[in-house]
Formats: C-alpha cells, structure tokens, sequence
C-alpha cells in the first residue's frame, strides 16, 4: 500500500480525468509526430503513400492508447507492474525461439498483422518493475547489498537476452534506463562507482581481445567501433551512413535548403533514410535551426515530465515519470549523436520522428502512463 | 546523531498531571519524524536529479553544438554507392555512336606520408608547403609529428608537383596510382555524361564512381570487370551535339534567356542523338550543388529532363490528332471560336481575335485556345487522361540518366472538365521537355510510342500504337502547315520541311498565379514532315527579343529561329538530305470553301 491510496478521494473520476491531463506533454508529442509525418512525406520523394499515411495511422492508435492509458487509474498499473515484466520476458524468450530474422537480427515477432519488438516493450516493463518495486521497499533499505542485487537482476536478465538478438543498441539502453532509475531511487554511490569502475575495465578487455580467441564482441561490432572513432577510414563502406549524414548535415547550414528541397530524400544516398536517419533530412532541408528547434521540442517533453515527476508525492508514480523521461531523452540523444558522428552506429530510432510501428506504440503507451500518473497523483 | 525521544519523559509527565492523553504527544513526535524523513529523502532524489540534469543538459550543448559545427562546416556532395567489396580502379570509357571518345580514364597519382618512416618532417612539410600552397604548414607539421601512421597529402598530383616531391627525397613520401576520369570534349554533353568521383579509396587504388548522368546510372556496368572494358556506347552524336550547343548558346544570348534546353530524338528508335541543357558545367570540375535558393538555378540542373514546365500551345496537336483519331471531328470540320469561352469565374481567350469560326485545322495553324477546349470538351475528361497516358505524360520518362527520374510531371489534383480544357492547350500541366520529344515522336513515326534512349540502338524499337497511321500523317500535316503559314514562319528552312508547333506559356510564380513578364517559349518540330526522321524540342527559359518596338516573348519569335537555325546546322550532319517536299494529294487537301 503506497501513500497514494489513502488519498484516493480527492483524484478526479470519470469523464472529468480529460480536464486533468497533462495537456502541453500531449501536445507536444503531437508536434514532434506532425514534424515526422513532414519529414516520411519528404523523405518518400512527395508522396505520403510510402511511409507517412501508415506512421498517421500508427500516431494515431498510439494517442488513443495513449488516452485509455491515462484513464486507468496508476495504482493499477503499479499492481501490474510486475505481470507486465514477465510478460515481457516471456515475449522475449519467444522472440529467441519463433523470432524472424531481419536484416540480420532476429527481433521480431509475428502477432497477426503486426510485428511486435519485444525489446521495446521491455523498455516500459523494466520501469515500471522497478519504479514498483522501489515503491515497495522502504527507502532505508534501498542501498543494502541484498535489496541491490535483485533489481540488479531483474535489469541485467533483459539485457543479457536483448544482446543475443543481438541488438547492443537497446541492450545499452535498457542498461542505461535501469541504472538511471537505481541512480534516482537512492542507491549508493558506491555501487556506482564500482560499476563503472569495472565498466571501464571491461571495455578495455575487449579492445585488448580483438583477434585473439577469446574475443568477446562480432567482428561487426568492433568495425562499428572503429569506424565511429574514424569514419574516413572507410567512407564507403560501414563509415557510409556517418560520412553521408555529415556531409547531409553540413550541407543544410544555417537555414537549410527548404523543404523537399533536400539530396537525400530525392536521390537515394542513405539507407535507412525513413527510420533510424531520418534526422539528416530535416537538418538538411532545415537546417540548423530546424535541428535546434526539435531538439527544443524534446526538451520541453522532458521539462514536462521531469516538473511532473518532481510535483509528484508518490514514488512510484515519480520514478515510473522519471525512467519515461530518460526513456525518451537516450532515445533522442543517442540517435542524433549517432546521426552526427559523435557515438557509433547503434540501431536507435529518433523517437516519435522515425518510421516504425513498435517503437512509436510502445514510446506512447509509455506517456500513457506518466498521463495516468499525472492525473491520478495525490493532492 | 541525536533523536528526539517518540516519548521525553518530561513532557509526558506534565501532560499526564494535567490529565492529558501522553499518546498525543508520541503520535505527533512519529509524525513530525516521518516528516523529516521524508524531506530527507525528497533532498537527496533532488540532488541526484539536479546531477542528472547536469547531464541531460551536458548532452544538449554536446548536440547543439556539433550541430551547429556540422552547419558551418563546407558542403560536399553526396556520393551514391552502395558499399563493395573490392576496390577496382578500372573503368570502362564512354563513347558516341559512332565511338568517338567521351569519358576516358587518365592516370595520375595521390601523394600521402607515413611519418614513422619520415627522416625530417618539419623539413619535408616546408618544402611541400612550397610546392602546395594551399596546405598549412602547421597542420603537417602536427600530422608529421604526431602518432599517426598514414596521413593523405593530397589526392591528384600533376607529374611536375610528383618530380618536384621526388626532389625532397623524404622516404616517408609516398604515391599511389590514382585512375582519374577524364572528359576529353569539355562542357561538351556534360548533363548526359554526369561526372564521375572517387569512391572507395585506398593506398594503391581508388574506385572511381559516377555521381550523376550516365556515369551514375551505369556505373555497375561500367565498374563491372565482367564487361571487359569495352566502352559504353551511347546514342549521342558529337559532331551534332556539339553544334546543337554551340547554336543554343547563341540563341540563349541572342533571345536574353537565362536557360534553354534542346532534344534531338530519332522518332523510330527513341535515340537521343543530342541533349542540350544550358548553363551546363564541366564535368572534369563539376560544381558544389547549391546550398541555397532553387535547385533549378544551378548548372548541375538538367533542364531537358527534371525541368517540368507547362510546355503550352505544343499540347494543342495532340488535342487535334485525338479528335481525328476518334472520328469526333476531320480536319475540315468548323468549330465555333467565339470567345471569350466562360467556364465558371474562369475565361479562356485567345491571343488574338480568329473571327467567328475556324476549321480544325486553322485552330492548330492559327493556335487558337478556344478552339482546341472547344475540342476537349468533346472528347471528354476520360478519353482524355488515356490518351496522356499513352503518350508518357503521367509518369517519369524512363530515360536513362539519374536525374530523369526525378522529373515527375505535375497533374492537376483534380482533373476537372475545365482542366481537361485547359490541358487541351498545354496549361495545367506540367512535363518536361524530354516528355514533350517522345510524345512528338508518336506523331512523327506514325502513332507508336517509342522508349527514349541514351544507349546505341541496332534498330526501330517502336511500342504501343496510340494513334492510327491516317491520323497521324493528317497531324503531321498540320505541323507542316503551321511553320508554312502559321506562328512558326520562321521555322522554315529550306529544303528540310520542317514542320512543327509553337507554344508559349507564362511561368508559374512559386506561391500561385502567373508572371505577366515571364515565359517559357517552346518550339516541338519534326523533320522532314512528309517523313519524320527527327524530333527536335527547343525550348527557352525567359527569352526577350528586342530587335522590334516592343519586346517579344512568343515561341514564334524566340525559339523558332534558334530551332531553325540548329536544324540548318545538323540536318547535313545527320545526313538528312534536303529535297524537294511532295505535294500533299489532292483528296486530302483542304477544300476551298465550307
């Protein structure tokens, strides 16, 4: 039983929830989609049959799941938190077995007509478990080693199956994402620091083990690597995408040179233009300014949430909006760091921009809840 | 640290002698506790928020700022390929129909050091600073010096600049052999050809892909060892080439166009004997796209086939070949030209007064708009678009250079029946010149499509038929009646028939409406008439004659001259030989009065 129950009575009920939702946020993600739909009508050369008419229809299902999200109350997505981790995992154990394979990784799985990534729901479950769970123990406990470990687990089990995928890029996220939340639940520093500590040791392992027998990443992997630390040293082959897009970037300049006015949305230079690169586009048809203004936009999603968060007396509900928040921010700033050069290619989708089903659902489902959140917070 | 006992005995006391309940006081102390506890917790996760923050914010300016660097950085273009495995340096030439050269490969050498092995590197560094003055002598100085192990100088060296490093004698110089593209003619078909940059490099080779043009879009071809070097040959004719751009120059200069573009197509095979596109570039330098303002302003922009533009009165032969080819109307028949014609708020007029009525024949000499909607609106919407269809105007031209895909023609979004009347003389919709030459084609070789072409073709390769051989001889007919003595007087060069159609159609401004002052003059003319062998499309972008008392825009000033003056030029060349042009028979010659 959390704070939040014995307050119940003075949270709004029925219809009268609408008044109460946290409204800039909602109208904020709608910005930043319409700015995606702009940029997939580009990018398909004018014609919004490509990618944009799908990406609206998946906007749109996600906003409405997004509603009925919120109306739940959040005690009931806490007392689910735990069934909804499992789930996951159990989604991801039959993506290792019945999975398909695309473009090397085997990452999806058939549900009908859709295709669902279970590793991108896994994202939301492994917040909302550890929100719970931090919710559950007393804070005092937070910090010994026995109350560590669990947490510990229930991160690295995830991790550890997204990485056979392989995908590193999420596996790396969902790391990040969990040690965020640890980190803002009140753990000790000292863990922190030893984690990192051998984090370090263990980059440097596998740099030391490349070409030995024991190497411990694909040889894809460490080209990635190598090329992220010097893209010219193989323009046109994994280094591609990464000259490409500067070359894209440095070519917009200051203003950009209009819309549907840009190369690589009417000569095809880069793959992958429509989802994980999308970013090139706009900073080539708009610019620095059209850069800076999304970037803005993603901000002003995370000022929301993070206001939302810290107003927040109950601690699920503030650690679930905080994890979505960061959630959202590595997402972002992952994907455009790659895009420009200063991180490695790692398969991370610009959220609510980039073209693709699952992580669009999953990234509003996610503000479904930290909308529950807000409309059902103790007052 | 010191706690506040839940019960201090002392107040317990006092409060149990004045009779009150001592839980009170233990309550309130467990919740004034909780209380702090809480605010404890509360400063801590703000703590670790605010360092979170930091972070976040951290990010932010490390994004913003490589952002702001990338867009300040100098803009390169693009280069499209997909990523391979081998790096060949051998590439196949270029050749016209004839097998004349037109893209060669040229051996030239990159020059770059590996400075563990150098013996005085701040020596070497100002001795090449003497040789390239534009390298910064600090900066090889920090190369030379530093921990890398390869560093590239420069990529093409002359074999002066090679003696002279040479000279240095710096066994930490080195040079790889660099096979450069090379366009022996020039500027000469630059828009066909493309350009060509390196790809793939490496020390002792490096991959040279096209860019644009041909080079791109045969690029596997050419790359592919498979193919055993043997050139690729085009339908281009160099000689016919260079004098179609050599008469277009003048006429852009002489009419104060700022572009102008010309296609010469053999009507049977779809060959593109000569594509012109002015202002062109040199593709041995070709020039930075632009970074700013329309893309259509830059030399890189082939006007012949990504420029759509509503190519005007041209569209009204075609409106004419359709109503005869589905028996609506004969060349004879009267049609009713008063004007002006309304449709809703919307008037059609004519450039001048024709009178009351005109035959159809007289609507195509004469170029009336009201006539030809006249005619439209009798073949009706549908028939119509199959027509347009049939004759390309729907989708991209499937000529093959890169950029010709991307020349997408503009279709009203809703095919109204005053569209259908505006189509019918060439306003509404917009295609490019390249689309115009392959629909004039249908006409001149007896009503079948033809593919355009830029490869070499062993023979005829006609399509679809889309127009019967009886209406398609009476529309070339009128063609060679407009230029006899219709708007394109000027047309007529003798001994060639030209026949043809003018259409003038004012620009677009790029937020709706039209310019008064600004015209895109087109000529489509087929020689010679009585058997087509060529088609050629000129047209003009903003062209001003001045000679008269008032300035003149229309075709038949502007770009019927140039178009005849190119014929005159290479129709010998092409070896079409002058003659004299057969009567037109008796049976089908208009009759004297109706």
């Amino acid at each position: 039983m959390s704070y939040l129950e014995y307050t119940v009575k003075h949270v709004p009920t029925g219809p009268r929830k609408v008044l109460y939702l946290n409204w800039p946020l909602a109208l904020l993600l709608a910005a930043v989609a319409c700015i995606g739909f702009l940029m997939l009508y580009s990018v398909a050369g004018g014609t919004m049959d490509r990618w944009a008419n799908r990406q609206m229809m998946i906007f749109s299902l996600g906003l409405v799941s997004m509603f009925v999200v919120a109306f739940v109350p959040i005690w009931f997505w806490r007392s689910v938190a735990g069934v909804a981790y499992i789930v996951s995992i159990l989604l991801l154990l039959g993506v290792e077995f019945a999975g398909e394979v695309r473009k090397g990784a085997q990452r999806w799985i058939e549900l009908g007509s859709f295709r669902l990534q279970p590793s991108e729901l896994m994202k939301v479950t492994l917040i909302m478990a550890l929100a719970a769970y931090y919710d559950w123990i007393s804070p005092k406990k937070a910090s010994r080693p026995l109350w560590v470990i669990l947490p510990v687990i229930m991160i690295l089990v995830p991790v550890y199956m997204v990485l056979r995928q392989p995908d590193l890029g999420t596996s790396i996220l969902l790391l990040a994402v969990g040690g965020g939340l640890m980190f803002l639940a009140g753990v000790h520093w000292g863990y922190f620091t030893a984690v990192i500590a051998s984090g370090t040791g263990l980059v440097l392992a596998v740099f030391q083990s490349r070409g030995t027998a024991w190497q411990l990443l694909q040889d894809y992997q460490y080209r990635r690597i190598d090329t992220f630390l010097d893209p010219s040293s193989d323009p046109l082959g994994a280094g591609y995408h990464i000259t490409q897009s500067t070359i894209a970037l440095g070519s917009g300049g200051w203003t950009g040179r209009g819309f549907m006015q840009g190369t690589q949305s009417r000569l095809n230079f880069l793959p992958e233009k429509q989802t994980d690169f999308i970013f090139t586009t706009l900073a080539e048809e708009f610019g620095f300014i059209g850069g800076v203004s999304l970037l803005l936009l993603y901000t002003l999603i995370i000022l929301f949430c993070v206001t939302s968060a810290i107003a927040n007396r109950d601690r699920f509900s503030s650690l679930l909006i905080l994890g979505i928040a960061l959630n959202f921010f590595l997402y972002f700033a992952v994907n455009m760091s790659m895009v420009m050069g200063l991180a490695p290619v790692v398969g991370v989708p610009l959220p609510l921009v980039s073209y693709g089903g699952s992580a669009m659902l999953v990234l509003m489902l996610a503000f479904g809840l930290v909308q529950s959140a807000h409309v059902h917070r103790p007052r | 640290m010191t706690r506040t006992p839940l019960r201090p005995l002392a107040r317990i006391l006092s409060a149990r002698a004045a009779g009150e309940n001592p839980n009170v006081i233990e309550r309130e102390n467990i919740r004034k506790r909780h209380e702090e506890m809480h605010d404890k917790m509360r400063q801590r996760a703000e703590g670790r928020l605010f360092l979170l923050g930091l972070f976040f914010f951290c990010a932010f300016v490390v994004v913003g700022g490589r952002m702001g660097a990338l867009a300040t950085s100098e803009p390169t273009e693009p280069r499209a390929s997909a990523p391979g495995a081998t790096i060949s340096a051998a590439r196949a030439d270029i050749v016209d129909r004839d097998g004349r050269l037109l893209a060669t490969n040229f051996e030239t050498h990159a020059l770059y050091a590996q400075p563990p092995h150098m013996v005085d590197p701040e020596a070497a560094a100002e001795k090449l600073v003497q040789i390239f003055p534009e390298l910064k002598p600090e900066r090889l100085i920090k190369d030379f010096t530093g921990t890398r192990k390869f560093v590239w100088i420069k990529r093409k060296i002359s074999p002066e600049q090679m003696q002279a490093v040479h000279e240095i004698g710096d066994p930490g110089l080195l040079f790889g052999p660099r096979d450069m593209r090379l366009y022996p003619n020039g500027r000469l078909a630059s828009h066909i050809l493309g350009g060509a940059s390196f790809g793939k490099e490496g020390v002792s080779a490096a991959e040279v892909i096209g860019v644009a043009g041909v080079e791109k879009q045969f690029d596997d071809y050419l790359l592919d060892p498979a193919n055993g070097n043997r050139p690729l040959k085009l339908a281009l004719d160099l000689p016919v080439q260079a004098a179609a751009e050599r008469v277009l120059y003048g006429g852009m200069r002489l009419m104060n166009a700022k572009g102008a573009t010309a296609i010469l197509m053999d009507v049977r095979t779809g060959e593109v004997v000569s594509l012109v596109s002015l202002p062109d570039f040199d593709p041995n330098n070709r020039p930075r796209p632009l970074t700013r303002g329309d893309q259509s302003e830059s030399p890189l922009f082939n006007r012949a086939v990504q420029g759509v533009y509503e190519l005007g009165s041209t569209f009204k032969i075609f409106t004419a070949a359709q109503a005869i080819d589905l028996g609506i109307v004969n060349r004879n028949t009267v049609i009713d030209i008063r004007g002006p014609l309304q449709w809703g708020r919307f008037r059609i007029r004519d450039f001048r007064n024709y009178g009351k009525e005109l035959t159809v024949e007289n609507i195509i000499v004469k170029s009336s708009n009201i006539g030809t909607a006249r005619l439209a609106q009798r073949i009706g919407t549908p028939r119509q678009q199959d027509f347009l269809r049939d004759l390309g105007f729907f989708k991209p031209t499937e000529f093959e250079i890169l950029e010709a895909s991307s020349g997408n023609p503009l279709l009203p979004r809703n095919w109204s029946e005053l569209s259908t009347m505006t189509i019918s003389y060439g306003h509404g919709l917009s295609a490019s010149p390249m689309h115009l030459a392959t629909a004039y084609a249908a006409i001149a070789n007896g009503g079948y499509m033809v593919k355009p072409t830029i490869l070499r073709q062993s023979g005829p390769r006609m399509g679809k038929r889309v127009l019967s051989e009886h209406s398609a001889r009476v529309a070339r007919q009128m063609l060679r009646k407009v230029v006899a003595n219709g708007t394109a007087s000027m047309g007529e060069v003798t001994g060639y028939s030209v026949g043809g159609k003018t259409g003038t159609a004012d620009k677009p401004m790029p937020r709706g409406g039209y310019y008064e002052d600004k015209v895109i003059a087109t000529f489509a003319s087929i020689f010679p008439a009585h058997d087509p062998q060529y088609v050629l499309v000129v047209t003009l972008d903003e062209p001003v004659e001045t000679s008269g008392d008032e300035p003149r825009r229309t075709a038949g000033w502007t770009a019927v001259p140039v178009a005849a003056e190119m014929i005159k030029r290479i129709a010998p060349l092409l070896g079409v030989r002058p003659g004299v042009e057969p009567a037109i028979r008796a049976d089908i010659t208009p009759a004297s009065s109706n």
